[in-house]
């Protein structure tokens, strides 16, 4: 077993190296300390972040007021609350004012499980995808997690950070080398290719192992760069293989299903793709991450079954 | 410093040319515009524009430059006229207000035109970022001040009370909110569609400072934002107005949300704004 980290203390961890390193960067939180792991934070430049209380809208407005003073502003909660409650403060304050701000989605997916749909955020891409200049990440491992948000902190404008709130084990060794908008290709395959991100690319790792055991080539691409994206390096990896699954902890429509889709259909490529995720028109169920995706069919079990059958017939 | 620094009687005689320009900027527009939002929100503005703001046209992007918010971005008409009578930008751009993709669009939007600070128009956004604004300038110990102009309506949206707690919580008396209390909003009366009074009792309750004044007299105007507490609060200045200011048949009239003048009733508003020093 790999050395697994959670999401949120990697993020810490390079806002602490970015203040050390001069940055003047303020977390605004909403009651969101704990969530966001930032204990470190606190302890290493008291009086640094900015915590409005439980207050979505005014965390993002006010972070928005930050960056146009000068600051970098980076909001930490959790992302149903960021996506659903402040929409249209990221809509408005942050994309169409262009502002340096990056938001940081904790928990995403349904990271919540057993906590339910309030608590679940299966539609952020999907939204956000609709907000014209907004960049969009969700990193599959500590490593690329670092690479991106140093990456995001360096750029000048909104950022979006999708980040799972479960520890993930390491897939990317320090020679990776994160390119915004770069196809992550984790593995060639020419009967199935496999298309996650985030957390679900361990899934599409898995079933890529326990579908080569069973005689079924399968490429596992990592979409962590939902935008910017390289459509024609993503085109040009699927064209690898004769079907396409796309699996994500999102609603299968908006997400990088759809995106996939579009890929695909823009360049009138007739490879068969199947979505799995959550399905349309459903919630994620209340349960653990296991039982959850199980039961929509998005583990790597059920990934090997909708592999099976798109291969076989069986 | 304000580059004008006018007395009260140039502020006058100044609010009425912008009042001026404002009957021509409706009248010229193709696509109507917000007549009474944009008249009682005159004297505000310039009292800001031509003697109280440190900002100027010739410095836009002055790290210490006060900030003007317009939360309420539909009033826009009276912004912009404000804008260019102060030189930030040409005069010959108002007749230009929303036609297809001009400088001058329907709401403010700062990639447009030349010293608006934040795009607005949906309702309940200025003043978080103010906030923010004002939080940046305190740590960086900035002498900025940023003052932030909402509607009364407007203050139904919730987001102006957590920006109320956060402003008071952080103790930003670098925070000057005013309120353009015009008592009408887009279908009718605020106290019937949704009282928001007693509105001083609740931002003294929330944690700031209150004071009222006459927002359609410039000596009220001027002498209150000019004499504001400062006890380490963020203040509130409720300027009561009247929508559709300075014009005997559109003042405190409701159809004038998004009326404009039209045929005899413009050279009728202009008779009426007529200022023989000018």
């Amino acid at each position: 077993m790999s050395h697994s980290e959670h999401l949120a203390s990697v993020m810490v961890e390079q806002f602490i190296k970015a203040v050390d390193n001069g940055m003047d960067l303020v977390p605004v939180l909403a009651d969101s300390t704990s969530t966001a792991k930032i204990g470190p934070f606190i302890a290493r430049f008291p009086g640094r972040i900015v915590n409005v209380g439980i207050a979505e809208q005014a965390m993002v407005g006010t972070a928005v007021g930050l960056s146009i003073g000068g600051k970098v502003a980076v909001t930490c909660n959790a992302a149903p609350f960021l996506i659903s409650r402040a929409n249209e403060q990221v809509k408005i304050d942050v994309c169409y004012n262009n502002c340096n701000v990056k938001l940081f989605g904790l928990n995403a997916g349904a990271s919540y499980g057993p906590l339910a749909s309030t608590h679940h955020s299966i539609d952020d891409i999907a939204v956000l995808r609709g907000f014209g200049n907004i960049q969009i990440f969700a990193p599959s491992s500590p490593e690329e997690c670092r690479q991106i948000i140093d990456y995001a902190l360096s750029y000048a404008g909104p950022v979006y950070i999708r980040l799972d709130g479960k520890a993930l084990p390491a897939l990317h060794g320090a020679d990776y080398h994160f390119v915004p908008g770069q196809i992550d290709m984790l593995r060639h395959g020419g009967d199935v290719a496999l298309v996650a991100m985030g957390s679900t690319v361990h899934e599409a790792v898995d079933a890529a192992q326990q579908l080569a055991e069973q005689g079924i080539s399968a490429a596992v691409i990592n979409v962590s760069s939902i935008r910017p994206c390289d459509t024609r390096q993503l085109l040009a990896s699927l064209r690898e293989s004769k079907q396409v699954i796309t699996l994500e902890e999102h609603n299968i429509n908006g997400g990088i299903g759809s995106l996939v889709a579009e890929v695909l259909a823009e360049a009138g490529c007739a490879i068969p793709l199947v979505r799995l995720g959550i399905g349309d028109g459903e919630y994620a169920i209340a349960a653990d991450r296991a039982a959850m995706r199980a039961h929509h069919g998005f583990d790597a079990a059920g990934v090997v079954r909708t592999a099976l059958r798109v291969c076989r017939g069986a | 410093m304000n580059p004008y620094a006018l007395s009260v009687d140039k502020l006058v005689s100044k609010a009425r040319q912008i009042r001026r320009h404002i009957v021509r900027l409706n009248a010229g527009s193709p696509a109507g515009g917000h007549t009474g939002a944009d008249l009682s929100e005159v004297e505000i503005l310039t009292a800001l524009y031509f003697r109280v703001l440190n900002c100027a046209p010739d410095r836009l992007d002055h790290p210490e430059r006060d900030i003007y918010i317009q939360s309420k971005g539909h009033g826009v008409g009276g912004y912009y006229c404000t804008l260019a009578e102060a030189g930030y930008f040409p005069l010959d751009w108002l007749p230009t207000y929303q036609y297809p993709n001009s400088h001058l669009p329907g709401h403010p939007v700062r990639h447009k035109t030349p010293g608006i600070e934040l795009n607005t128009g949906a309702l309940g956004h200025g003043l978080p970022v103010a906030v923010g604004i004002a939080l940046a300038a305190k740590r960086d110990n900035s002498p900025r001040r940023v003052f932030a102009l909402t509607g009364d309506g407007e203050l139904a949206e919730g987001s102006n009370w957590e920006a109320a707690l956060v402003a008071a919580h952080y103790g930003l008396d670098n925070l000057v909110i005013i309120n353009d209390k015009n008592k009408l909003q887009l279908a009718g009366y605020t106290r019937e569609i949704m009282n928001t009074d007693p509105l001083a009792d609740k931002w003294r309750a929330f944690g700031l400072n209150v004071t009222e004044c006459a927002g359609n007299d410039m000596q009220s105007v001027v002498a209150t934002l000019e004499h504001l507490p400062a006890n380490g609060k963020p203040n509130v200045v409720i300027a009561n107005t009247e929508k559709g200011a300075g014009i005997s048949f559109t003042q405190g009239r409701a159809e004038w949300h998004h009326r404009v003048f039209k045929g005899d009733e413009i050279t009728q508003a202009l008779e009426e704004l007529n200022d023989e020093s000018l």
